[in-house]
This record gives C-alpha cells, sequence and structure tokens, in this order.
C-alpha cells in the first residue's frame, strides 16, 4: 500500500508542474461560470439554471483533469519512463492502481479549489449529503483517470488517443446531465436520453447537485442509484485497467 | 556460491529479427560483470529482459533463484537499473526524480536524505537539483539516471552505457564509484561498448555480437587467449646474431620473431608480463646490448577481432 501511495505521490507532483496548464484551466473554468453561465441561464427557462450549471460545470471540469493522465502516458512512453516504471521494485498492480488513483486525486486537488468557487456560487444546503457527493466524485474521478489509462494504453497512438480523447469529452459531457436536466434530453431524443441514464457523468453531475441542494430537477429519485453507477464505473477500469497496462505496455508501437 | 543470475537459452525476437539469440550466460554474486559489444549487439535487449521490462520469446534467466518469467515482481525487489537513454519526464528535476526513486526502493527516510545529497554532491548535481530536466545537457541527465543507482544501492545493478556522453573526469570518478558499489556487495552488470570502460572496470566481460555470446572470461585471460597477441620489439645497439635469434625463439611463449629494421626485433608472444624479465635475464647473460624495448599487450578489440574478423568500431558501423 505505501507503494500504491507513491506512485499516486508522483503523479500529484506531476501535474501541479504544467502549471500553464493549470493556470489555463482555472481561468477558463472561471469565465464558463461569469459569463457563460450567467448569460445563458438568461435565456433558460428551468428553474434556477444558473446553479443548475455550475454545478454540472464543477463534474465536467473534473472529468477532463481527470482523463489528463492519459496524456501523461504518452509523455511517459515518448521518454521512456514506462521502461523506468516497469523496473522498480513495484507490482504492475501497484502501479496501475496507484496511477489511476494519482490521476484522480490530482485532479479532484485541483478541481477542489475550483468546486469551492462553485460552491460559494451555489451554497451549501446540507453538509452531510455534500460530504458523500465529494467522496462519490472522488471515486468518479478515479474512475476517469483508470478510463484515460486504460484507453491510451489500448490505443498506443497519441494522434488517435487525442482525437478520440476530444470526440469523448465531446460526447460524455452533451450526453449527460452536466449541462441540462434528463427529462429535457429524453424529449429531444430518447435515444439520446438512454444514453445519459448510463453516462457516469450524470451520475457523478447528479451527486454533486443532491449534495449541494440544488434539488429543483434531480434526475434520480435515490441517491444510492448513481452512487452505484460510480462504483462501478470505477472498478470496471480500475480493473480493466490492470490487465491491459500488463499486456499491452510492454514491446513498443507506441507513436 | 550459486551463480546470481543465470540466464538458459535467453531469446528475443522482434518480428523476424533475433535481437538476443539463445544466451547462456551466469552471474557471479559480487562481481562486476561487463557486457561488451558494439551497437545493436544485443545489450541492452538483454538487460531490458533480466530487469523484467521485456519479455523473453524464449529461454528464461534467474535472479536471485527468481525466473524472470514467474516472479518478475520478486526480481524487481533485486534490482536498480540505470538505462542507457535516461527516462525523465522533461518537467522534472533531478532531486525530484532520484529522491523519488530512492522512496521506492524503500531506503529508509534519513539514510535517504544523507545519501541522496551525498551522491549528487559527489556526482557535481547539486547545485542543479532543482533545475527542469529540460534545461540539463545529456551528460547531465545521463548523471542523474546513474545516480539513481548509486543512491539505491540494490542487490544487483544494472547500468547500461552508464558515462557515454559524460567527460572523461566524470568517467573515471563514475567508475570509482561503481567499484566502491561493487565492494559493498552490489552485483553490477555493465553494458557496455567502450573497451577501456570494460577492461578497466569489469572483473570478467561478455563479448556479445549479433545477439549471441562470442566468449565469457576475465579481461586478463581473453587477452592472453589470444595465441601471440603480445608484441615486445627490442632495439639493439648492434645485429642480433642468428644464435641470439635462436635462443629467443626457445621460450615456449615466443609465437614468431620477425626483423623489422636492421637491428631490431619484434617477437609475437603470449604472457608478455611473465616472459619479458625472462628475455631479458637471457640477453643480459648472453651480452647483448639492448638499447630499447617496447611492449604492448593485446586489446580486447584484438580478443573481439579474434572471434568476429572486425575491429568493434567495424561492427559499430554495422550495427548502426
Ligand atoms: N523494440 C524493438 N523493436 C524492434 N527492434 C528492436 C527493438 N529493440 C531493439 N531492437 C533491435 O535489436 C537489436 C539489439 O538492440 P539493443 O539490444 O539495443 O543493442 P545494444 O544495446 O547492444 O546496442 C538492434 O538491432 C535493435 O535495432
Ligand atoms: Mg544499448
Amino acid at each position: 500500500m505505501r507503494k500504491v501511495f507513491l506512485v499516486v505521490e508522483r503523479d500529484v507532483r506531476l501535474f501541479f508542474q504544467y502549471k500553464a496548464m493549470v493556470i489555463m484551466r482555472a481561468i477558463w473554468f472561471v469565465s464558463q461560470i461569469a459569463f457563460f453561465g450567467l448569460i445563458a441561464s438568461r435565456m433558460v427557462v428551468i428553474a434556477d439554471y444558473f446553479r443548475y450549471y455550475v454545478g454540472g460545470l464543477a463534474t465536467m471540469t473534473l472529468y477532463s483533469a481527470a482523463v489528463f493522465i492519459g496524456f501523461d502516458i504518452y509523455e511517459e512512453a515518448e521518454h521512456g519512463v514506462f521502461e523506468y516504471l516497469l523496473s522498480l521494485p513495484v507490482t504492475r498492480r501497484e502501479l496501475v492502481l496507484g496511477r489511476s488513483i494519482g490521476g484522480g486525486l490530482r485532479a479532484f486537488i485541483y478541481v477542489g479549489a475550483l468546486i469551492c468557487i462553485s460552491l460559494y456560487v451555489i451554497g451549501v444546503a446540507n453538509p452531510l449529503n455534500f460530504i458523500l457527493a465529494l467522496f462519490s466524485l472522488f471515486l468518479f474521478a478515479f474512475g476517469v483517470s483508470g478510463m484515460s489509462i486504460t484507453l491510451a494504453v489500448a490505443i498506443k497512438s497519441s494522434d488517435r488517443f487525442d482525437i478520440l480523447m476530444g470526440v469523448l469529452d465531446a460526447l460524455m459531457v452533451r450526453l449527460s446531465t452536466a449541462m441540462y436536466p434528463l427529462n429535457i434530453v429524453k424529449e429531444a431524443n430518447p435515444f439520446y436520453g438512454w444514453i445519459a441514464n448510463f453516462n457516469p457523468l450524470t451520475y457523478a453531475s447528479d451527486l454533486f447537485r443532491w449534495g449541494a441542494g440544488v434539488e429543483a430537477v434531480l434526475t434520480f429519485e435515490n441517491p444510492l442509484l448513481p452512487l452505484l453507477g460510480i462504483v462501478l464505473f470505477f472498478a470496471f477500469f480500475t480493473f480493466v485497467g490492470i490487465v491491459l497496462y500488463d499486456k499491452r505496455i510492454e514491446g513498443g508501437g507506441w507513436q | 556460491m550459486p551463480p546470481i543470475i543465470r540466464m538458459e537459452n535467453l531469446t528475443k525476437k522482434f518480428g523476424n529479427f533475433i535481437a538476443v539469440d539463445h544466451l547462456n550466460l551466469e552471474v557471479e554474486e559480487g562481481e562486476i560483470l561487463g557486457l561488451l559489444g558494439p551497437n545493436g549487439a544485443g545489450k541492452t535487449t538483454t538487460i531490458l529482459m533480466i530487469a523484467t521490462v521485456i519479455r523473453p520469446t524464449e529461454g528464461t534467466a534467474y535472479v536471485g533463484g527468481y525466473d524472470v518469467r514467474k516472479n518478475p515482481d520478486k526480481v524487481r525487489e533485486l534490482l536498480g537499473v540505470a538505462f542507457q537513454e535516461p527516462k525523465m519526464l522533461w518537467v522534472s528535476t533531478p532531486w525530484d526524480i532520484v529522491n523519488w526513486h530512492a522512496k521506492v526502493c524503500g531506503l529508509p527516510t534519513e539514510e535517504r536524505k544523507r545519501r541522496v545529497k551525498e551522491i549528487m554532491e559527489a556526482l557535481d548535481m547539486w547545485n542543479f537539483r532543482h533545475r527542469s530536466v529540460h534545461a540539463l545537457s545529456g551528460g547531465m541527465r545521463k548523471r542523474v539516471e546513474i545516480a539513481k543507482v548509486l543512491i539505491q544501492r540494490p542487490k544487483i545493478a544494472i547500468v547500461d552505457e552508464p558515462t557515454s556522453q559524460i567527460d572523461i573526469v566524470g568517467k573515471h570518478k563514475i567508475w570509482r564509484m561503481l567499484r566502491e558499489l561493487c565492494n559493498q556487495g552490489t552485483t553490477i552488470i555493465l553494458a557496455t561498448n567502450e573497451l577501456y570502460e570494460a577492461d578497466v572496470l569489469s572483473d570478467r566481460v561478455a563479448i556479445m555480437h549479433r545477439g549471441k555470446l562470442l566468449v565469457c572470461d576475465t579481461p586478463k585471460k581473453l587477452k592472453d587467449s589470444i595465441v601471440g597477441g603480445d608484441v615486445v620489439e627490442i632495439q639493439f645497439e648492434t645485429d642480433p646474431s642468428p644464435k641470439m635469434v635462436e635462443a629467443l625463439n626457445q621460450f615456449k611463449e615466443v609465437v614468431k620473431i620477425m626483423k623489422t629494421k636492421s637491428s631490431t626485433l619484434r617477437l609475437y608472444l603470449n604472457k608478455v608480463e611473465e616472459i619479458v624479465p625472462k628475455i631479458m635475464g637471457m640477453l643480459m647473460k648472453e651480452g647483448a646490448s639492448v638499447s630499447s624495448i617496447h611492449m604492448s599487450e593485446p586489446s580486447l578489440d584484438d580478443v573481439f577481432a579474434h572471434y568476429t574478423g572486425l575491429t568493434l568500431e567495424e561492427a559499430q558501423k554495422e550495427g548502426g
């Protein structure tokens, strides 16, 4: 477990060494709230849309920060850091677990600051709910980072990964309740709604809103449902990540 | 004592290309084993298989009794690797890299702090420790790479061309530190394509070419094994008599005698350091007047050439 922790530490430190990226995203986040959120919510008829949007924005940002670990993997492949990591007295399982936790945790630490901004905007009704919501966001971030690692080692081409992540980001965000309530998605197209129903970003956004007390439009009556979804999401990609990482990482072929 | 590493038909193919070809080699505990060969000989590939970074296509290796195929986790507990190409992200700093490495390898806090400082100072890196790798020269990056293993003091250290890109003063420093590491009980595998490095540092040298092991022995025995590899040139005040030439021919180590100039003989022989005093004694007894003697030993290059018909330099070009 100590070694998992050290792998986590490494990934967290690495992230904050990309200072420009960290600052740019913070600026993006704040402007989304200050401009898009404020202005767009004036056109939307849904009750309390501004707070709804800010809640979704927090999970969207968490998602894109957690995905970042996949790009690290390419950077590492390019500099041969992989071979180094594979030569260490750390098991493959510790390595992948550490990395998906590290990738999630650093996103969480980072977005944590932004979440505080959103909370200031939204306000918290019930602290206990909020802690549960934070915990689920935690797992969500680990799951996303595990997914990113899995895809990165499965694809092995940084160009294709880049494109795929762009597309995936668009689909995950658009076909979730990050920006609009489920019933509106369903009205637009039942198939879209069906996908949004199984989207971990939906679960995360909803739990966060539930925790923060933005309850005007909740997707799920029972918060345990999305929580279960997130746990499954996390477990699946951590497991698949471990198996794939071990199988695919050897032998080069990285582009 | 059983060998600490035993390779059994260790083989790696990349597609149809055989990078390492049925290698059978043992490394004794506490020795420095030089793996000498031109670029492309398969040294790095061999090392990566031992370090469980890549899997053998065929055969296997036992490290500390553990099979690299079956117990890779156990194998890695024993190892420290300094790679040929420094493996680091450019946003990191040398201190971050070596300190984290020491943590992962389980050094206790106090010892870690002390050793990180000690080794970084010894390698003249302490003042650069907080620069990003991006701003460091190739030689500096290489030092960071080797520092990891020197700090770690693993049971088995694998160093792949540890002093390439490093200046001559730095090379000597690193050689001395590697020797010290070995004296403290670490077994070292040293992959290199530098003859001098292999010669001065290794207890035994395994010569590789095109994925195959040609020969493995102490540098001295390897050189001695080349019949007539040593050369002694004796310059006399006057032309040596045929009787004198005949007397020199009587030494069983002398393989061939050539008269190069009117008063100079060139002797091709073995074990130059043992035989020259005897020759000198004989010449004194016979009352010959010698004006100068020049000796040269065969180098590992001669050994390499003996087995491949190529000098190491020619083989480098071939290997790319
Ligand atoms: N991942 C790889 N894919 C294909 N060929 C490789 C790979 N790694 C090494 N080789 C080839 O295997 C041969 C041996 O390489 P290497 O072990 O690096 O030699 P050395 O370290 O002795 O210079 C070279 O011809 C090299 O091109
Ligand atoms: Mg090499």
